[in-house]
C-alpha cells in the first residue's frame, strides 16, 4: 500500500500552495486532482486559435519588486517568482451605464479622485472625504486583524463602520445615485450587492488594488498553477491527475488516508482537502465522523452565487474594437439597493450586471496576433440553472449568452461582429469542473454575519484534517493561495 | 479579547441576532450529500453503459450501431458531439471517439456508424465482434463541432468525406425533425458511389425539405454518372451554392479533405473564422506531416521510461497514448485527436513530434505537458503521467 505524509485533495490555488509549502520542507506529498490540469479555476481552455483565461480578473497582492506585497513575498519563497510575468494594470475599471455614466478609474488614489470629482462637482468634498474614509478604515482594520488585543478606543472607524452595508456608507457620504454606482459597482468581483455587502470588503478592495495594482499574469492563472505545480514537483512531490478523491478515511477522530475514485486506498497522516467544505466534510469523510455541533455552526452559512460567462474570441485587437479598459461594469442602471441581487436568482441575464474583461489591453501578447479575447460574467446562483431540464440546457445558454452580448455592444457596438469564437459557461459547467455544490465560485457568502469579524473556528473537527481555498478563506486568488500556505503551516508546526 | 472589541461596535446586537436566527434555521448540508454528482451526470456523466439494441449495415465498409442505455437515461448533446467507446480488444485496452450520427431529438438511442479502417483495432472490432445486446462503455457526449448560433450562420456549406459524414447526419435529420431554420448544401465526397454512407436517407430528405441540399461528390464514379465527379473544389461550391458570404463551412473527414478543401474555401476569399473543422487524428504514415524531422524514420524506436515504472520500447510513428495502452499503462483519452488534454502526460526528458496546431496551453508547453494522443517520440523518453 501506498503512503504519504499529507494527501491533498485538489490542485486548486489552495491545494497548489498547501502542497508546495509542504514538499518544500521537506513532506511526502500526493496530490489527487480530479482533472487533467492543476489550478481548479485558475485554469485555461483552448478553442480554435484562442486559450481563454478562466477566472483570473485582477491579481491582487502582488505589489512592486521594491516593495512587494503578500503574494509577490509568498511566490518568490516557493521560488516561482522567476517563472512568471506579472502585468500591471493600469486602471481598477471603466463604469458604464447606457446613456447616463462612463467614467473609467485609474489605478492611483488622486487618479480615482479626479476622474470622480470632474464628473462630480457638486460632490467634490464628499469624494475626497469618501476615499479618505476608505482608506484610514482599512488601515485600521489590518491593526485590528494583525493586533486584536489592542485596547478599546484605538478603533473609531471599525467602532462606526464594522457593521455597516456598503450601501450604507455610500448614502451617508453621496447623493447622486450615478455616483453611488461607481465605487459599487466592485461588488461584481466579490458576489453580494453593495446593500449587502459588508463594507469592510469594500473597503478593502479600493485600498488594496489602489496600493498594489490590479495585475494579470503573462499567460493567465494557468502559467501560475502550472509554475506552482512545478516547484511542487521540483521537491519530489507527486500528483495524479484524472483522479478524484473518493473517501477520506477516519478512525477514532483522525484521518488513516484517502481511498480514490479508481478504488485505491493511500494512507496518510495528513490530509489537506481543496474540496469544497460541504463536500468534504458531507460526501468525503461522512456526518457519522462529524460531531454534530459542526453541521450546525455550517447551517447558518449560505453558498455564494456561481457565474455565467461567455467567453469571446475577437478577430480585432482591442484598440481596433474601441476597448481600451481591462475591466468594464457594464451596469443596467444606477440602483445599489439590490434588484441586483434578486436578478442573481432567475436565469434571465437580460438586465444584469455584466464585469467585462479584456486582458489584451495590458498584455497585447495575451492572444494571438490581431485578435484579442473578452470575457463576459454574470454572477447567478445556482438553483435555477439546476432546475432547467437537460435537454433545454444548449438553448438557454444560448439565449442568455446572447442577452448579455446584447448589453455589450451597448458600450462596444461592433463586438458581435468580430466574434470568432464563443464558449459559454453555466453554474452547472463550474459545479461540473470545481465540483462545488450548486456551483458556487466564493465559497460561502460573506453576509455581514458571517464577515471577517466573525471568521470560522479553523480548529478541525477531525484530527490531521485541514482545509485549503475558497470555503474557509475570502474568496480570491490571493486569500486562497495564502490559505494554502498557512494550512501547510499548521502541519509543519504539529510536525516541530 | 477580539471579541469583547466587537461587541462595542456599533450595530452589533443586529448581526449577533442574524447569526443566532440563521443557524436556528439555517441549512442542513449533510442533506446535499451526492447532489452535485447527481446533477453533473444529467448533462456530462463519465461514464455510460450503452447496449447495442440494433446493428444496421449501412454500405460494404460501413455498419450502424444503435445503442440504448442501460439505466433508460441518455444525456443531451448538440448535434456534431462525439462519444468514446472503450474496450479492450486484443488485450489492449483502448477507446476511440465516434460522432454521433442520429440527432439529439431521438432521446431512446444514439446511433454511431463506424467505419472500417484497414488493420484498425477498433473499428474492426466493432463491426465483427460487437452483437446485438452486447454492452459497451462509452463517455458522455463531447466536441466543440457543432453550429453555435451566437456566431455560426443560418446557412451552412458541409464537406464530409467518408465517415465524416456522421456529424452532418445528426445536424440535418435535427434541422428537419425540429423544423430549425437553417439551410444546409451538404457536399459529401466519396471514393465510390458504393460508400456514400446515408444515400438513400440523405436524397430522401433533400426531396422533401427545400432548405436542404444534398451533393455527392464521388471521386472514381461507375460509368455514366450524372453527378459531380473528382474532388470538392472552391469552384464546385461557388457553382452550386452562389453567393458565399453569410455562410459558414463545416468540414469533417479525413486529413487529406482539410488539407485539399481548407485551402480551396480560401481561394475563395473565406475568412478562417468561417471555416470550422472537426478534430482529427493525423494521417498515417506521420513522417508526411509537415515538420516531421527528415532523419528519423516512423519505424525507429526509441526507449520510454515512466517515472518510477516501466522502461519499453516505442516506434516513433506510433502515438505515444497507442503505445503506453500496449504496453498496459492506462492513460484516460476521449477525443484522440489532440483537443481535449485529458491524454496530457508530462515529458520529462527527450523530445516528441506533434503536428503543428495542436492546441496544447502556452504553459504546459513551457513545462513539457504533451498530449499523448497525438505526440510521436523522436527520441528517448522519460514521462510522468
Ligand atoms: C471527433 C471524432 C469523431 C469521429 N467520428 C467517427 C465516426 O462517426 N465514424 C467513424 O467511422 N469514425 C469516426 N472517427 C474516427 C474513428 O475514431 C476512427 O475510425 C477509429 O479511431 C479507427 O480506429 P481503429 O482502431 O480501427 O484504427 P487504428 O487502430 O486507430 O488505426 C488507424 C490506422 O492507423 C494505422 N496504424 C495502426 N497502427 C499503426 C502504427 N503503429 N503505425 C502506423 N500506422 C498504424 C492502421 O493501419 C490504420 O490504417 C472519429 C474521429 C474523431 C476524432
Ligand atoms: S485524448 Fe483528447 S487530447 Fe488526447
Amino acid at each position: 500500500m501506498q503512503d504519504y505524509d499529507v494527501i491533498v485533495i485538489g490542485a486548486g490555488n489552495g491545494g497548489l500552495s498547501a502542497a508546495a509549502t509542504l514538499a518544500q520542507n521537506g513532506m511526502r506529498v500526493l496530490i489527487l486532482e480530479r482533472h487533467n490540469i492543476p489550478g481548479g479555476s485558475a485554469t485555461s481552455f483552448c478553442r480554435g486559435r484562442f486559450e481563454f483565461e478562466v477566472a483570473l480578473h485582477q491579481l491582487s497582492g502582488m505589489g512592486t519588486t521594491e516593495q512587494p506585497g503578500p503574494l509577490r513575498s509568498m511566490l518568490g519563497r516557493l521560488g516561482v517568482l522567476e517563472e512568471l510575468s506579472f502585468v500591471e494594470m493600469p486602471d481598477l475599471y471603466r463604469a458604464f451605464i447606457p446613456g447616463k455614466l462612463d467614467v473609467t478609474l485609474p489605478a492611483d488614489r488622486s487618479g480615482v479622485l479626479e476622474t470622480l470629482q470632474k464628473r462630480f462637482p457638486g460632490e467634490k468634498e464628499a469624494i475626497g472625504k469618501f476615499f479618505e474614509l476608505v482608506y484610514a478604515y482599512a488601515i485600521e482594520l489590518y491593526t485590528f486583524l494583525r493586533n486584536p488585543s489592542a485596547a478599546q478606543g484605538t478603533f473609531p472607524l471599525l467602532q462606526r463602520y464594522a457593521f455597516k452595508s456598503a450601501k450604507d456608507v455610500l448614502d451617508e457620504f453621496f447623493t447622486d445615485p450615478l455616483l453611488k454606482a461607481v465605487p459599487g459597482a466592485y461588488w461584481g468581483f466579490i458576489g453580494l450587492t453593495p446593500d449587502r455587502l459588508s463594507f469592510s470588503y469594500l473597503a478593502i478592495l479600493f485600498f488594496t488594488y489602489i496600493e498594489m495594482k490590479p495585475c494579470h499574469i503573462k499567460g493567465g492563472s494557468q502559467a501560475l498553477s502550472n509554475a506552482i505545480l512545478n516547484a511542487f514537483l521540483a521537491h519530489g512531490g507527486r500528483i495524479r491527475f484524472n483522479c478524484g478523491a473518493g473517501k477520506i478515511l477516519v478512525e477514532n477522530g483522525a484521518v488513516l488516508g484517502v481511498i480514490t475514485e479508481d478504488g485505491d486506498e493511500i494512507t496518510s497522516k495528513y490530509v489537506v482537502s481543496n474540496a469544497s467544505k460541504i463536500t468534504t466534510f458531507v460526501d468525503l469523510i461522512g456526518r457519522e465522523h462529524i460531531p454534530e455541533k459542526f453541521f450546525d455552526d455550517m447551517r447558518g452559512l449560505s453558498r455564494s452565487p456561481s457565474g455565467f460567462c461567455v467567453y469571446v474570441g475577437l478577430d480585432r485587437e482591442p484598440a481596433e474594437m474601441g476597448i481600451d479598459a481591462s475591466t468594464t461594469f457594464i451596469l443596467p442602471d444606477e440602483d445599489i439597493s439590490g434588484e441586483q441581487f434578486k436578478r442573481m436568482k432567475v436565469l434571465d441575464t437580460e438586465n444584469d450586471m455584466v464585469a467585462f474583461s479584456c486582458y489584451d489591453v495590458a498584455d497585447p501578447e495575451f492572444s494571438p496576433p490581431g485578435a484579442c479575447q473578452a470575457v463576459l460574467v454574470t454572477l447567478k446562483y445556482g438553483e435555477p440553472w439546476m432546475r432547467v431540464p437537460p435537454r433545454q440546457y444548449a438553448r438557454e445558454k444560448y439565449r442568455c449568452a446572447d442577452a448579455m452580448i446584447r448589453q455589450v455592444e451597448k458600450v462596444y457596438p461592433d463586438f458581435r461582429g468580430h466574434m470568432e469564437e464563443v464558449e459559454v459557461a453555466t453554474p452547472l459547467t463550474f459545479m461540473r469542473y470545481l465540483g462545488t455544490p450548486g456551483g458556487s465560485i466564493y465559497g460561502f457568502e460573506q453576509y455581514m454575519k458571517d464577515s471577517l469579524f466573525f471568521e470560522q473556528p479553523r480548529v478541525s473537527p477531525v484530527k490531521g484534517l485541514f482545509m485549503a481555498g475558497g470555503w474557509v478563506a475570502n474568496c480570491g486568488f490571493e486569500p486562497t493561495l495564502m490559505s494554502g500556505k498557512s494550512a501547510a503551516g499548521a502541519i509543519l508546526r504539529m510536525e516541530g | 479579547m477580539k471579541e469583547g472589541l466587537i461587541q462595542q461596535f456599533e450595530g452589533y446586537g443586529e448581526v449577533a441576532r442574524d447569526i443566532e436566527v440563521c443557524r436556528k434555521y439555517g441549512i442542513d448540508y449533510t442533506l446535499e450529500k451526492g447532489s452535485v454528482e447527481k446533477f453533473i451526470n444529467r448533462l456530462h456523466p463519465g461514464r455510460m453503459t450503452l447496449r447495442v439494441a440494433d446493428i444496421i449495415e449501412e454500405t460494404p465498409l460501413d455498419g450502424t450501431l444503435r445503442l440504448v442505455p442501460e439505466d433508460g437515461y441518455l444525456p443531451p448533446f448538440q448535434a456534431g458531439q462525439y462519444i468514446t467507446v472503450s474496450l479492450e480488444t486484443g488485450n489492449i485496452r483502448t477507446s476511440r471517439p465516434y460522432s454521433i450520427a442520429s440527432p439529439p431529438n431521438q432521446t431512446g438511442y444514439y446511433d454511431i456508424t463506424v467505419r472500417r479502417v484497414k488493420d484498425g483495432l477498433v473499428s474492426n472490432h466493432l463491426l465483427d465482434r460487437v452483437e446485438r445486446d452486447d454492452v459497451l462503455v462509452c463517455s458522455g457526449p463531447a466536441g466543440n463541432f457543432y453550429h453555435n448560433p451566437l456566431i455560426h450562420d443560418r446557412s451552412m456549406v458541409c464537406i464530409a468525406g467518408g465517415s465524416g459524414i456522421t456529424p452532418f447526419m445528426s445536424m440535418i435529420q435535427e434541422i428537419v425533425d425540429c423544423g430549425l431554420d437553417r439551410e444546409v448544401f451538404l457536399f459529401y465526397g466519396s471514393r465510390t458511389l458504393e460508400e456514400v454512407i446515408f444515400r438513400k436517407r440523405l436524397e430522401a430528405i433533400a426531396g422533401r425539405f427545400p432548405n436542404i441540399h444534398f451533393h455527392p461528390v464521388i471521386e472514381n464514379p461507375p460509368e455514366g454518372y450524372g453527378g459531380y465527379k473528382g474532388l470538392i473544389t472552391g469552384s464546385l461550391v461557388k457553382d452550386v451554392v452562389g453567393d458565399v458570404p453569410g455562410t459558414t463551412f463545416f468540414i469533417c473527414g479525413p486529413q487529406g479533405l482539410y488539407d485539399f478543401c481548407v485551402p480551396e474555401l480560401e481561394k475563395l476569399g473565406i475568412p478562417g473564422k468561417k471555416i470550422r473543422t472537426e478534430a482529427y487524428a493525423p494521417a498515417a504514415p506521420i513522417s508526411n506531416q509537415p515538420g516531421w524531422p527528415e532523419n528519423i524514420s516512423p519505424d525507429d524506436r526509441f526507449e520510454i521510461r515512466i517515472k518510477d515504472g516501466k522502461v519499453f520500447s516505442a516506434r516513433a510513428g506510433e502515438p505515444l497514448l497507442m503505445t503506453l495502452e500496449k504496453e498496459g499503462i492506462f492513460v484516460p483519452s476521449e477525443c484522440r485527436s489532440g483537443q481535449c488534454s485529458r491524454c496530457r502526460v508530462k515529458i520529462i526528458s527527450g523530445k516528441v513530434f506533434q503536428p503543428a496546431g495542436t492546441p496544447v496551453r502556452r504553459s504546459d508547453r513551457r513545462y513539457g505537458y504533451v498530449h499523448s494522443c497525438v505526440s510521436y517520440p523522436l527520441e528517448d523518453l522519460e514521462i510522468m503521467i
